[in-house]
């Protein structure tokens, strides 16, 4: 899920940058340090929207960088345990399948597969139901849950499933929906 | 994979192989395996993966004790004409032939991790911030007289945002996300969180069952929710379809 968040960063600035512009290359260093980072406590940073306050430079001793408090606003997307989220298939195997949602990965095993889908190999591996009325196959768009979330330093990784209640295909690929 | 049958509390062990994706689909293609012996958990001295990761995630269902009999199939109507099919996100119940096995699912309980000052954002909100970035930094990147400091591209660089916006525009949103947030936003004094009434909105749910089967937090305010959700949905599809 997104959710727009003030957050605080220390800013190093070396002397070089001071002047005129160092309010923007202030902001240009923040951008670069931050978008596209991943936090376990607040997810990926997807954008930032604008500054909320740059606070007073502290010169640290030894050296003559300059440490700036920063907060700024941006877009994270962090997923949560028990969040149902619309994810795209990226691969299929005997394990299960890998979904995207955003910026972040999930994994739904085998065993939190409806137990009458079964793998099927081949050119195109996938997922399909006895009858063959339901397929889940790279570029399917499913439904699922997430009931597990591990959080390393840089990413977020989730275990999904779409063994409940209105979890499932949504649509198949090349399909409009 | 170890499951332990005296609690709902499980742990999956698996390995992460960095591989590129067309590696995966390849091996995928003809049959993909994992190593011999890598799921039986205690293999650490396994070489077979050199890049491999071994990622444990344990989980535990937090209402354990209250949870009920059914493992989580709660208010789950069998449609006579889909008998127990699996996968499909239909209207009707889903789900394989052995529910009593299944674990109780997790709550989506986000007030407490998050900090107070956080802001819920849809979808449709998401993208339409997202997009007015992307819009500007293409005017801004087309003017030659405005210097860019390469940093400032970097939003364009980062596959978070492109992956962010793409994945937020999908299916079609609401193109306006000021109304979807006045219908769903009534629903708060009925007990209703922000983070859920986003997470009705991103979903695009068709009926007030599909909610409480989806948000079964919401079950316990079924009663005097049921009917001001009807409503909020109804106004939905009426803005949904006028698109």
């Amino acid at each position: 899920m997104f959710f727009h968040i003030v957050l605080e960063r220390n800013m190093q600035l070396h002397p070089r940058h001071f002047g005129r512009d160092l309010r923007d290359k202030l902001v240009s260093k923040l951008m670069k340090d931050v978008e596209g980072t991943c936090s376990g406590r607040h997810g990926f940073v997807v954008a930032i929207t604008g500054i909320e306050s740059v606070g007073k430079g502290l010169i640290r001793d030894g050296t003559g960088f300059v440490t700036f408090p920063v907060k700024y606003l941006c877009v994270v997307f962090r997923p949560f345990k028990g969040e149902i989220l619309e994810a795209v298939v990226t691969m299929v195997n005997k394990m299960g399948f890998f979904a995207e949602a955003g910026p972040v990965q999930i994994f739904v095993s085998n065993h939190l597969i409806p137990d009458d889908m079964e793998f099927q190999s081949g050119d195109v591996p996938n997922y399909t139901t006895s009858d063959g009325s339901v397929k889940i196959q790279k570029d399917s768009e499913v439904r699922l849950k997430i009931i597990g979330t591990r959080v390393d330093a840089t990413e977020i990784f989730c275990i999904g499933t779409i063994k409940d209640d209105f979890l499932g295909v949504i649509s198949d690929p090349g399909s409009t929906s | 994979m170890q499951f332990s049958n005296a609690r709902p509390h499980f742990r999956l062990e698996f390995r992460l192989i960095r591989c590129s994706q067309k590696e995966m689909a390849e091996k995928g293609g003809k049959g993909f395996s994992l190593p011999k012996g890598s799921l039986k958990g205690k293999d650490d001295n396994s070489a077979k993966s050199k890049q491999g990761r071994k990622v444990q995630i344990d989980f535990e269902d937090p209402l354990e004790p209250n949870s009920p009999k059914t493992n989580g199939k709660v208010n789950t109507p069998i449609s006579k004409g889909d008998s127990g099919k699996g996968g499909k996100a239909s209207k009707a119940a889903s789900g394989g032939k052995n529910s009593v096995t299944k674990a109780p699912s997790p709550e989506f309980k986000i007030e407490e991790e998050l900090p107070k000052n956080v802001k819920c954002l849809m979808d449709c909100e998401a993208a339409e911030i997202l997009q007015g970035i992307q819009d500007r930094m293409v005017v801004i990147s087309a003017d030659p007289s405005i210097k860019i400091p390469i940093p400032q591209l970097s939003s364009f660089v980062s596959s978070s945002f492109d992956s962010g916006l793409t994945y937020a525009k999908r299916g079609g949103t609401f193109s306006n996300p000021q109304s979807v947030r006045k219908i769903l936003e009534p629903l708060i004094k009925y007990g209703v969180s922000e983070g859920e009434m986003c997470m009705v909105a991103n979903l695009k749910v068709e009926s007030d069952d599909e909610v409480f089967a989806l948000v079964p937090s919401l079950k316990s305010e079924e009663g005097k929710l049921r009917d001001p959700l009807k409503t909020a949905l109804n106004e939905l599809a009426k803005i949904q379809s006028s698109v």
